[in-house]
């Protein structure tokens, strides 16, 4: 018992590590000469060889392996070429300034090539000391490849950093790289025109994968090689029990309802890892009901989650918000609420009967999780009941949550409802 | 002395020199570096004729040469800080006489120099032979009874053994020479491209073969070149001769090396007549230098067919503190910064006015004093970024082995295309803008060759891509020449960039330390400029030059007052000035976009490159490609067509063809090497067509193509939405209720409003919706980013979806 339970959870460890390893998962890129990533090799390789310039731009929605792509296109250049490569990463997050962004490859720089660098050189001197080092460096045989991520954010101001860097590798017999990696699909266009025309035009587009070729994703990611150092009796059993999951019906609706909400890659390792994290612990296989488990913990809608678990105060003022915005009340605020309140209770002659502070109170909290907000920015200085508020949820949201909720009274409901088919 | 005296050197005499008394500081110091310097290049190999030089250096093994040679340089420095102390070398130098150093001649060796002085010489006659400062010369090595004073000029024929006679073919494997008629079987003529003689092809096949013995009783007599790659001989450059006062006269040399002494030792690509230029510098007396020889770069050596025996290759400079390699810059390529001491070939030039002489004369002495003083305190806390590092750290760069793909790869026909369309690659010929660089130079030479040069402004303007600055620099590239030639005043070029500037006030700073070297605050050095240039004190050596600068991207320099601009333009028109402005600029009106006082100082005179037409277009691509062969004449046709038709810039026409060849390369190199249908490997108008899909295309029909299933159906019913209403953009909520029901309508699995949220927010992140912060929920406003028929084309027919196209 104990020895399957260390079955199990080693193989957990060595599923999960599987899926935390970026080369694992595009270790299927390499092989066809048809994917980003040998066409991206292939730009890169020949600008190391051929001692030329050139600038590309990665683009994709997040989560479709950009980054991952451009890492091990530049670990196995570095490992043909010792000592020809030097990277230089910045990232648009932390380097949209163009000073510290010089500042940043001039310490990179520095620092790939053993030298000392100071933190006092002038924003010039750094520029400077850039096209320094892109003449040595051409001259030297040794490509510079700068990473530029978020690089929509370098578009912004005066782009000269790009400028700069552009420039001097169209003036300079210099091998050097430009990758941009991006989110934003027209981020070329972002560029300004003396930049774009510098600019060598290059694109690789990322999509997301095809439900096939994320099916046999899956399958490489989740069957046990027979060369772990785990029992091979407890492996085959393992992997048979995959592959009949794989071929099952309700395992192709999972997947579809899967990928049709999200079919980035990003997505489905997160997906893998649930399920490798719902492994049945006593028996160290998958089920069916793992994935199932997996498939509604991604699915989760927060919003109805938390209002399921409101007060009947709560769900009383979200009700009422409701019935005031049916009512085409353009602006409302507490104070109007209470009043919509009052004769709902004169109406229907209900228990729930709050004072007004315990009202407030709930009110408060609405505001807190976000379920309702201010109407605008305007009138910080004005208390609390007299600023406009707006609902956040819609009203289909709300009928279905009080219907799950069977503490939920009838009066409610029928309020809802009434307001809906009235 | 009589320094053309006899060809066999006398080693005594050569020898007492070092340990003469000696007056001047700068002798001394002279001495002191002697002996250390030279010594560690001793070899071994003369250990028994242990060289008279070298006292303190007994025989060392030559790994610890190398070291030692490491460990003496630095030493050198503090050596020469007398040279900075006393102040006697610099101005006096051209004392001797007037009229110039440059005239070699001997008679002026004979003159008694006064005491005291070191005369610099262009050009010394010695020996017989002219010496000038950038030539190469063999230098003698050891002293050993062998072989100095016997100097074959002539190379034996490897067969019979007797020099000259009939036209002598070299191997290229072992560098040997072989009469044609004695080679077997004989030769007609010289052969086309590499040869070997059979006895080196013989030893490639791994057959045994005997070379002829040299007759009984003659000594085979070893070239001056062959001793040099045994290491018996020495190479150097010279860098500058001069005499000391006792009348023995020193040359600094820059040594070269043969590929066996590099720490990487002889590589398989190294060729045979291969040597490496160090950054080791020495002086030396006159004495030890042998004779010419002839180190060529890369380009004269292919161009050099029958250069003699004395020709080696260069290509790559070694550094001998950190073993590396380096490609020797083109001399061209190399901007010419003031201090820097590579302005030495230009300076050598211009020999035409006298009294530029000794500006430039001034400035040679300056380059390598301050590269060593550089150099002294080149202690490690000095930064490479900062300024006063940058001559130290750069020199750690290089490689530690020449790759071998850069040498041994033959170029196809593709990669050849490849590098020639490289916007890097300055083209022979600037095609198609004759009349404006006319205009430029006219306009140059009209402002300098007045004697009053008038200040004057020329504003250029284009839209990107169109050779404005490349035209500039092609222009005052050319007016360089001619003043090398001695047919034009000299003057002072800056060039300044508005978009490298940090600010546009640094563009003061930087003028400033163009003309000066110094640096200063902005405020102090607009304050030393507008004195200058209204009349008062002058900065810089070339005070009374016309000064000729180049703004380019003038517009950035647009601040709010207007001030930078103002001033700098408002120089110009004061008296003596000297001051010629050329700017350039992307937009056609910025000089009426300023404020009135500042365009009429801009002046009318104005240029404008229109954009490239699609024959001008086809010219460059062709002129470029001039003897490649790996474009079809339409393919290029067709990329300027298209070019010219968007926008007319040069470069995006060169970056798709060169887009093009890599697509084609790529191809040919996936498919493998042995398609041998030549047609195949040429661009052909599919590859150019690619190129212009992935410049001109935007991508966003491709990623709407391939969104999630949520994604397309929320795409669909916002453009639904859009028409229905009318309005540019829709709320979430709404958008959300017509999803839902949708997807009821067309029995689609229910998503949750959230699902539906977070999609939405990731198409807003590629930008093909804009949407608000997904924190506003369903009060969020969605507008489409690109035109909805985009949409409509790109999900018309999605395969998944097959009902979507009803609501379209």
């Amino acid at each position: 018992m104990a020895a399957a339970t260390s079955v199990a959870s080693r193989a957990q460890a060595v599923l999960r590590g599987r899926l935390c390893d970026q080369a694992v998962v595009h270790a299927a890129l390499r092989s066809s000469p048809d994917t980003n990533y040998s066409k991206l090799k292939y730009l890169v390789a020949s600008s190391v060889s051929e001692a030329c310039n050139n600038s590309v731009l990665l683009l994709g929605p997040r989560g479709c392996g950009k980054a991952a792509v451009v890492k091990m296109v530049l670990d196995d250049l570095k490992k043909e070429h010792p000592d020809a490569i030097s990277v230089i990463r910045l990232n648009g997050m932390l380097h949209s300034d163009d000073n510290c962004a010089m500042k940043e490859i001039a310490r990179q720089l520095c620092l790939e090539h053993q030298l000392s660098f100071s933190k006092m050189a002038s924003s010039d001197d750094n520029t400077e000391f850039m096209i320094d080092m892109l003449r040595e460096c051409g001259l030297a045989h040794k490509t510079i490849i700068f990473v530029l991520e978020e690089f929509d954010l370098f578009a912004q101001g005066k782009q000269r950093l790009l400028y700069s860097l552009l420039d001097a590798m169209q003036s300079l017999t210099s091998q050097a790289v430009v990758i941009g990696v991006s989110c934003r699909l027209d981020a070329d266009q972002l560029l300004e025109k003396r930049v774009r025309s510098r600019f060598s035009h290059r694109k690789l587009l990322f999509v997301p994968s095809s439900v096939d070729s994320l099916q046999r994703l899956m399958d490489h990611l989740l069957t046990l090689s027979e060369d772990t150092p785990l029992p091979t009796k407890y492996v085959r059993e393992y992997n048979a029990r995959v592959t009949s999951i794989f071929s099952d019906k309700k395992f192709k609706g999972i997947l579809n309802s899967l990928t049709d909400a999200d079919a980035t890659t990003s997505h489905i390792l997160r997906f893998l890892f649930r399920v490798v994290s719902y492994m049945d612990m006593d028996s160290g296989l998958l089920s069916m009901q793992s994935f199932m488990n997996a498939l509604s913990s991604m699915q989760r809608q927060p919003k109805m989650d938390s209002l399921q678990d409101l007060s009947i105060l709560e769900l009383y003022i979200l009700v009422c918000m409701n019935r005031l915005e049916d009512k085409e009340h353009s602006s409302y605020n507490f104070t109007t609420i209470m009043k919509e309140y009052k004769s709902v209770q004169d109406a229907y002659k209900t228990s729930d009967k709050y004072s007004h502070t315990v009202c407030f109170r709930a009110f408060e909290h609405l505001l807190g999780r976000e379920l309702i907000s201010f109407a605008d920015n305007r009138g910080r200085t004005l208390s609390l009941e007299y600023r406009p508020v707006k609902l956040l949820i819609s009203s289909h949201e709300l009928a279905q949550s009080l219907k799950l909720n069977t503490t939920c009274p009838a009066v409610l409901q029928k309020l809802l409802d009434r307001e809906r088919y009235m | 002395m009589d320094l053309s005296a006899t060809p066999s050197r006398s080693k005594s005499r050569h020898r007492s020199t070092t340990s003469k008394p000696v007056a001047s500081p700068a002798v001394a110091q002279m001495d002191l570096s002697t002996p250390s310097k030279p010594t560690p290049r001793r070899k071994p190999r003369a250990a028994a004729a242990a060289s008279p030089v070298a006292p303190m250096s007994p025989a060392t093994p030559s790994s610890v040469r190398r070291s030692r040679r490491l460990l003496e340089t630095p030493t050198k420095a503090p050596s020469e800080t007398p040279v900075k102390a006393t102040p006697t070398p610099k101005r006096k130098r051209a004392a001797p006489s007037p009229k110039t150093p440059i005239q070699s001649e001997p008679k002026r060796q004979r003159q008694q120099p006064k005491p005291k002085k070191r005369a610099y010489y262009r050009k010394v006659v010695y020996d017989g032979g002219e010496f000038a400062a950038g030539d190469d010369v063999y230098v003698k090595r050891r002293e050993s009874a062998e072989s100095d004073a016997e100097d074959p000029e002539a190379e034996e024929c490897r067969v019979c053994f007797s020099a000259g006679g009939a036209v002598m073919v070299e191997c290229d494997v072992c560098l040997g020479g072989f009469h044609l008629r004695c080679v077997r079987p004989p030769l007609r003529r010289v052969p086309e491209g590499d040869w070997a003689c059979p006895y080196c092809e013989a030893e490639r096949a791994g057959k045994a073969i005997e070379r002829p013995k040299p007759p009984e009783g003659k000594r085979i007599v070893r070239t001056a070149k062959e001793k040099l790659l045994s290491s018996d001989l020495w190479a150097a450059r010279i860098e500058s001769l001069w005499r000391e006062q006792d009348g023995i006269f020193w040359a600094k040399v820059r040594w070269y090396i043969i590929p066996e002494e590099t720490a990487a030792g002889r590589q398989p690509h190294n060729l045979r007549r291969e040597l490496y230029r160090t950054n080791d510098l020495a002086d030396i007396e006159m004495e030890t230098i042998f004779r010419h020889c002839y180190v060529m770069s890369p380009k004269e050596f292919k161009d050099a067919s029958d250069g003699g025996d004395d020709v080696f290759y260069c290509e790559y400079e070694y550094d001998i503190h950190w073993h590396n390699f380096k490609r020797l810059a083109d001399i061209d390529d190399e901007p010419k910064t003031k201090e820097d001491p590579s302005d030495v070939p230009y300076n050598a030039g211009n020999d035409c006015v006298s009294d530029t002489d000794e500006d430039s004369e001034y400035d040679e002495e300056e380059g390598p004093t301050k590269c060593s003083s550089a150099r002294r305190n080149q202690s490690h806390e000095l930064a490479a970024n900062l300024r006063k590092g940058r001559i130290y750290g750069l020199q750690k760069i290089g490689i530690r082995k020449i790759p071998e793909h850069v040498r041994c790869h033959q170029k196809t026909d593709l990669e050849k295309a490849k590098a020639a369309l490289l916007l890097a690659t300055l083209p022979k010929s600037l095609p198609c803008r004759d009349k404006e660089m006319e205009e430029i130079s006219a306009f140059v030479k009209d402002a300098i060759c007045n004697d009053q040069c008038l200040g004057r402004c020329l504003y250029i303007h284009g839209v990107p891509g169109t050779g404005k600055t490349m035209s500039v620099l092609a222009v005052m590239r050319r007016l360089r020449s001619e003043l090398d030639s001695g047919n034009l005043r000299p003057y002072c070029f800056i060039e300044i960039n508005g978009l490298k500037l940090a600010s546009p006030e640094n563009i003061y700073k930087v003028i400033y330390e163009q003309l000066n070297g110094h640096r200063v605050g902005w405020k102090k050095a607009l304050h030393y400029l507008t004195e200058h240039f209204s009349g008062g004190t002058k900065i810089g050596i070339q005070a009374n030059q016309p000064i000729i600068l180049l703004i380019d991207e003038l517009d950035l320099l647009l601040t709010r007052n207007q001030s930078v601009l103002y001033n700098i333009l408002d120089w110009p028109t004061r008296p003596n000035s000297n001051l010629v402005i050329i700017g350039i600029a992307n937009t056609m009106d910025l000089p009426e976009k300023l404020l009135p006082r500042i365009s009429s100082r801009m002046g009318i005179q104005r240029l404008c490159f229109g954009p490239y037409n699609y024959r001008q277009l086809q010219e460059i691509i062709t002129s470029r490609l001039k003897g490649i062969d790996a474009f079809e004449e339409q393919a290029i046709e067709f990329a300027s067509r298209k070019v010219a038709a968007m926008s007319g810039d040069a470069r995006r026409a060169l970056e798709i063809c060169r887009r093009a060849a890599e697509f084609a390369d790529y191809r040919v190199k996936q498919s493998g090497h042995t398609s041998v249908n030549r047609g195949k490997n040429v661009v052909c108008m599919g590859d150019i067509e690619a190129a212009i899909q992935e410049v001109f295309q935007a991508p966003h029909i491709q990623v709407m193509k391939n969104c999630p299933k949520f994604g397309k159906i929320i795409l669909v019913a916002m453009v639904h939405e859009l028409y229905k209403s009318g309005l540019g953009e829709v709320m979430f909520d709404k958008l959300a209720a017509t999803v839902l029901s949708w997807c009821h309508v067309n029995r689609e699995l229910l998503p949750g409003y959230d699902t539906l949220l977070k999609i939405c927010c990731k198409l807003g992140e590629g930008k093909i919706i804009l949407c608000e912060e997904g924190t506003k929920h369903k009060l969020q406003k969605l507008q489409l980013n690109y035109p909805s028929d985009d949409v409509t084309f790109a999900l018309k027919e999605s395969p998944d979806l097959p009902w979507l196209s009803k609501y379209l």
